[in-house]
């Protein structure tokens, strides 16, 4: 009954609340492919793929706090690589200096990146569009140069070494198949609760800035409390995405805050759906996986996942998932009615 | 006395020859997103491009000038061939301004490969036409770089009388202010957004050529140098001529200057910093949108 003093939007689109709550059957099913998945490479002893879906889930953690702020909030950040190479950072630093502790590196990882969060979103949440999708791209830019001139942190080179972590007692992240199933667990948690936040008051909010944040103002919410709020959350969630790489690779490298990653991160979300959670997931999944099998041929994979990615631009802007959750709403109306 | 003229004249100079070349890109971007309402996130691979033709027209045996004069004229029909084929596709959704420039990023990473894959990633270089330098005041300065200073400052004021002193400027500005008041005028709208598209890309393929001798010509070479056009523009204010000429002329020299005292690692924090301040003080930029007053 709700639904019925709406008024309908110039253009009929799904909400992202929508969007994620329409998906939930094909959230299950990509959790439960990634177990079956590590099942099966359990029992075949494969190293190899098990780091690769790890690295993609790794990136998949990116890649849901970029489309929490783009297609949750419409604020699209060109520079979450940021955030992420902050938190790979903290961490890398945490386990060489203090211990192997895997709950301190990451804490320590996602808080990092969240202060650091503070700052730069005070700059760029007074932009709105373009000009935060531009500020977000410059701090990225300066901070990964100053990290790649600093001579304490590696200059270049990155930090090497870096001492694997104990998850529990006897569970280090040098199992492939035990850290591939925490970084699931990770990521998994991190969906659930941004699905679970978005059914929040503050998701609403969230889902009004995306729509109009002038109205939102109107009816008496700050919208740049909520913005700050946001990527601030996102800020933290990309640090400790970050904070898991060390872990496998067991080093970190300004790379890591270049656009490229912070590009990928968007053509993974674009790919997969924005506004949908679980769309950022399947384009990590899909496009580490391309990059892998097209890499063994050609050293130019670029060409492919950057056509690929205009594609869907210009034919499916919706994305994968989007399009599949588009879909299923449209045939739930269609039994309700 | 001494320190003004042999240790900062030479950066004034310096950084004016960069300064003009880097109002070209921003000339670009601005006109761009002034009249197209897009960010051209490929600017920096269109004068990377720019570049490039002029290495491979050079390598064919062409001089140094004919491959300036080419340029521009390949690189616009390149621009048109994008506008029309590619932006042109999601123009007209709701969402614009997020669309074209994902689709334009997109763009960038294809053709930075395609560099690559060309050329190799091994910077090249193109030798500087004019050889030697000018004595001036007890000081000398390269040739090339006073060339590139004038010829570049002649360009701008030519990019100046045809946006505001022509009749096809005044269609752009049109387009600019009301697209369908200027379409139900009898302009065709739809071929002044590909041309100039195609003329804010022909300005980045230019500043391209021009800078070749100065700097080594490399796939990502407009990566680092779309970074500085963009603060530019955004400081100049998105849309505005006369921004992106002020502002890119300031900076520049600022860059320029500073470098006496600071390593060349902190300009680009510098310029951030100012871009963030001026953010703070003036959201919109420091001047107005093309068309608008």
């Amino acid at each position: 009954m709700a639904d019925a003093v709406v008024l309908p939007t110039p253009k009929a689109e799904l909400s992202p609340t929508r969007a994620i709550g329409a998906t939930r059957w094909i959230a299950i099913f990509f959790f439960a492919i990634a177990l079956a998945f590590a099942i099966v490479a359990k029992s075949l002893g494969d190293t190899f793929y098990l780091r690769l879906a790890t690295e993609a889930l790794i990136f998949g953690g990116l890649a849901l706090s970029v489309d929490l702020l783009l297609g949750c909030t419409g604020l699209l950040p060109l520079g979450q690589a940021l955030f992420f190479g902050l938190g790979a950072y903290a961490s890398a630093l945490t386990l060489k200096s203090w211990g192997d502790s895997f709950w301190i590196a990451l804490a320590v990882g996602a808080c990092v990146s969240a202060l650091v969060g503070i700052v730069a979103g005070l700059i760029a949440i007074r932009s709105k569009g373009v000009y935060f999708a531009l500020i977000s791209f410059g701090l990225a830019q300066v901070v990964s140069k100053i990290v790649f001139n600093t001579r304490e942190l590696g200059a270049s080179d990155g930090i090497i070494g870096v001492p694997p972590a104990a998850v529990l007692p006897g569970v280090a992240s040098t199992d492939p198949v035990a850290f591939f199933l925490v970084t699931l667990a990770f990521v998994a948690l991190v969906y659930a609760g941004l699905a679970y936040v978005m059914e929040t008051p503050f998701g609403r909010q969230l889902a009004a800035i995306r729509s109009n944040q002038h109205r939102l103002a109107f009816i008496g919410f700050d919208p740049k409390r909520a913005k700050l709020a946001v990527f601030v959350l996102a800020a933290a969630i990309a640090g400790a995405s970050g904070a898991l790489y060390p872990m496998m690779r067991g080093f970190v490298s300004p790379e890591l805050m270049f656009f490229q990653v912070s590009g990928n991160a968007v053509i993974n979300v674009i790919v997969g759906g924005t506004g949908t959670l679980i769309g950022p997931l399947y384009g990590a999944a899909l496009l580490t996986a391309l990059r892998s099998v097209i890499g063994s041929y050609t050293e130019h994979h670029q060409i492919v996942i950057g056509v690929l990615f205009m594609v869907v631009v210009i034919v499916a802007p919706k994305g994968l998932i989007g399009y599949a959750a588009a879909l299923i709403q449209r045939r739930r109306t269609r039994t309700a009615a | 006395m001494d320190w003004l003229h042999f240790v900062l004249a030479p950066q004034v100079i310096n950084g004016l020859s960069i300064g003009v070349a880097v109002v070209l890109m921003a000339l670009g971007l601005t006109i761009i997103f002034g009249l197209l309402d897009v960010i051209n996130m490929a600017h920096g691979e269109f004068y990377a491009i720019g570049a490039y033709v002029a290495v491979a027209l050079i390598a064919a045996g062409l001089p140094f000038w004919w491959a300036l004069a080419l340029t521009p004229p390949l690189m616009a029909v390149i621009g048109y061939a994008t506008e029309r084929g590619l932006i042109q596709r999601v123009f007209h959704s709701g969402d614009r301004h997020t669309l074209t420039l994902l689709l334009t990023f997109g763009l960038s990473i294809v053709v930075e490969d395609v560099l690559k894959l060309i050329f190799g990633a091994n910077p090249l270089r193109i030798d500087a036409p004019i050889e030697g330098a000018t004595e001036m005041l007890g000081l000398f300065f390269p040739n090339y770089r006073l060339f590139v200073m004038l010829f570049g400052a002649m360009v701008i004021a030519a990019v100046w009388i045809l946006v505001f002193r022509t009749s096809l400027g005044a269609m752009v500005r049109a387009a600019a202010y009301d697209r369908h008041m200027t379409a139900s005028l009898g302009v065709p709208v739809n071929v002044v957004y590909a041309a100039t598209f195609a003329f804010g890309v022909a300005l980045a393929g230019l500043a391209g050529v021009l800078l070749a001798p100065i700097y080594s010509v490399f796939p990502t070479m407009g990566t680092d140098f779309v970074l500085i056009a963009f603060s530019v523009v955004i400081i100049g204010g998105m849309g505005s001529i006369k921004g992106a000429v002020i502002a890119g002329l300031v900076l520049t020299q600022i860059q320029s200057i500073s470098s006496l005292w600071i390593s060349p690692v902190w300009s680009d924090p510098l310029l951030f910093g100012i871009m963030v301040v001026v953010l703070m003080w003036r959201p919109q930029g420091l001047f107005g949108r093309l068309g608008h007053g």
